[in-house]
């Protein structure tokens, strides 16, 4: 958190997560110039240059299923979700791989072309009518503008400007990004590699991007949205104490229920910084703290504590015949609502 | 290569445009929508390629700040019935992508891969 914007916000952990991601790149890179030219088709040997292009093109798509596979695994298993924490340095850094890819294309495949080269790269193959030799590039340049989009609007300056949910819009395109990638290997260097291996890792990567995001949509599909201008939640000594009971409200939104103790509060499942699921979080120190990125606020009016500016919506909770009912409609992000004081609760 | 040509063409204007919404933006307009960029410049060249490359969307979403039409409630609807979407179209086009392909080649990926039966210097004392 922070109340003023910074170049970039450097701690301990950002640090860590970003030497570690980048060795493990280098580490890549390096066994791939190593073992990627012995491993290619004898008939036809690799340059230096297409090897080099080839390690930086895979890193780049293992970098990008890696990144997609986070957020389902965090869905799926907490224990996944450090990994979630600075997954936008994660996309910066697949960027930057992603156009030491498209740069070692141009400077080797247009290299003496007598028009410009990315005129050449877009004018070489228009044969779009057919899908036997389909110019693939035409796929990774849209993957490629897109994940130069993504990376160029990942400061927390765009989710302020933007909104939260407009800015998670722009970044679902990392959807069609990694679709059009798939389509790039496939209709490219899968329909010439000699190479079994690299179909079968190439396989199974993408799949398990697959597999994991369908696991994670059968989870969350067990939630149905309620009805009514009070909904009936849970007993008080049913949430365990600085947890929250996440329900889905009548317009679709989803309100969180913490129990800090004896006093129960709900705020809006999303968080202001980038609508991370405050209701998997917990309380620490009193305050709501959103799982994703440690941004905190108050139980009793979804303020962040000074000097921060954040606010979330709260919401009305009344206790009907020892349930906790939660109203409908949401209060005004920052709206002070009186917790709920349950002292039984607190003595499970 | 005309396309191309005319391709790229729309993109250099595009960015030219991006360009100037940049300046005008990141060394004026900023300040005045949003009070955390007060004072604070170092971090504004990082901005640059996000303004030009999403200048329309800029220009938008400043209008509305400027004139103070922004509904606070909607920043907390995130767009996860869009997310499931996307992520089960994600599900559906992977599959369809590699089975297509894989059908599409002439030869299967897992043939024997070509083996070198003599090295260049043993075909040469041969001759």
């Amino acid at each position: 958190m922070s109340d003023r914007y910074v170049p970039v916000q450097w701690n301990p952990n950002k640090w860590l997560y970003d030497a570690v991601l980048i060795a493990c790149v280098a580490a890549y890179i390096l066994i791939y110039l190593n073992l990627g030219n012995p491993a290619a088709d004898v008939t036809r040997p690799a340059d230096g240059a297409i090897v080099r292009m080839r390690a930086f093109g895979t890193c780049a798509f293992f970098m990008l299923t890696a990144i997609l596979c986070i957020g389902p695994l965090a869905r799926l298993d907490r224990r996944f979700l450090p990994l979630l924490y600075n997954r936008r340095h994660f996309g910066v850094i697949t960027a930057v791989v992603a156009v030491t890819h498209s740069t070692y294309v141009l400077n080797w495949y247009f290299a003496f072309s007598p028009t410009p080269r990315l005129e050449a790269l877009l004018g070489a193959n228009t044969s779009y009518g057919q899908l036997l030799g389909f110019p693939f590039e035409a796929f990774g340049v849209f993957a490629l503008i897109v994940l130069a989009i993504l990376a160029a609007t990942s400061h927390d300056f765009w989710l302020n400007f933007l909104t939260p949910p407009v800015w998670k819009r722009l970044h679902l395109m990392i959807y069609p990004a990694y679709a059009a990638v798939v389509a790039h290997v496939v209709l490219g260097y899968l329909q010439d590699t000699k190479n079994p291996a690299f179909a079968l890792v190439f396989g199974a990567a993408a799949l398990s991007v697959a597999g994991l995001h369908l696991a994670a949509h059968l989870k969350d599909g067990a939630a149905r949205r309620a009805k009514g201008a009070w909904i009936p939640v849970a007993r008080p000594q049913d949430i365990s104490d600085s947890r929250a009971r996440i329900v889905k409200m009548p317009d679709g939104r989803r309100a969180a229920v913490f129990r800090d103790g004896a006093r129960i509060g709900a705020v809006s499942n999303a968080c202001a910084h980038q609508n991370g699921p405050l209701g998997e979080g917990r309380v620490i120190d009193g305050c709501i703290t959103c799982p994703w990125h440690g941004f905190q606020y108050r139980l009793e009016d979804g303020c962040s504590p000074p000097p921060f500016t954040e606010k979330v919506p709260t919401y009305d909770l009344r206790l009907q015949d020892g349930v906790i009912e939660i109203a409908a409609e949401a209060n005004a992000p920052g709206t002070p609502v009186t917790p709920l004081d349950v002292p039984e609760a607190s003595d499970v | 290569m005309e396309s191309a040509q005319t391709l790229l063409m729309a993109g250099q204007v595009y960015v030219w445009i991006g360009l100037a919404v940049a300046v005008v933006f990141l060394g004026w307009g900023l300040d005045r929508i949003d009070a955390k960029g007060h004072g604070s410049w170092m971090f504004r060249p990082l901005l640059v390629p996000g303004v030009i490359l999403i200048w329309p969307l800029v220009l938008w979403r400043w209008q509305v700040l400027a004139r103070e039409n922004d509904n606070l409630q909607n920043r907390h609807r995130p767009p996860l019935t869009t997310q499931r979407l996307m992520g089960l179209g994600l599900v559906l086009a992977i599959p369809v992508l590699i089975a297509g392909a894989l059908l599409l080649r002439q030869d299967g990926p897992l043939e024997r891969p070509a083996v070198m039966l003599e090295t260049a210097a043993e075909t040469s004392s041969n001759e």
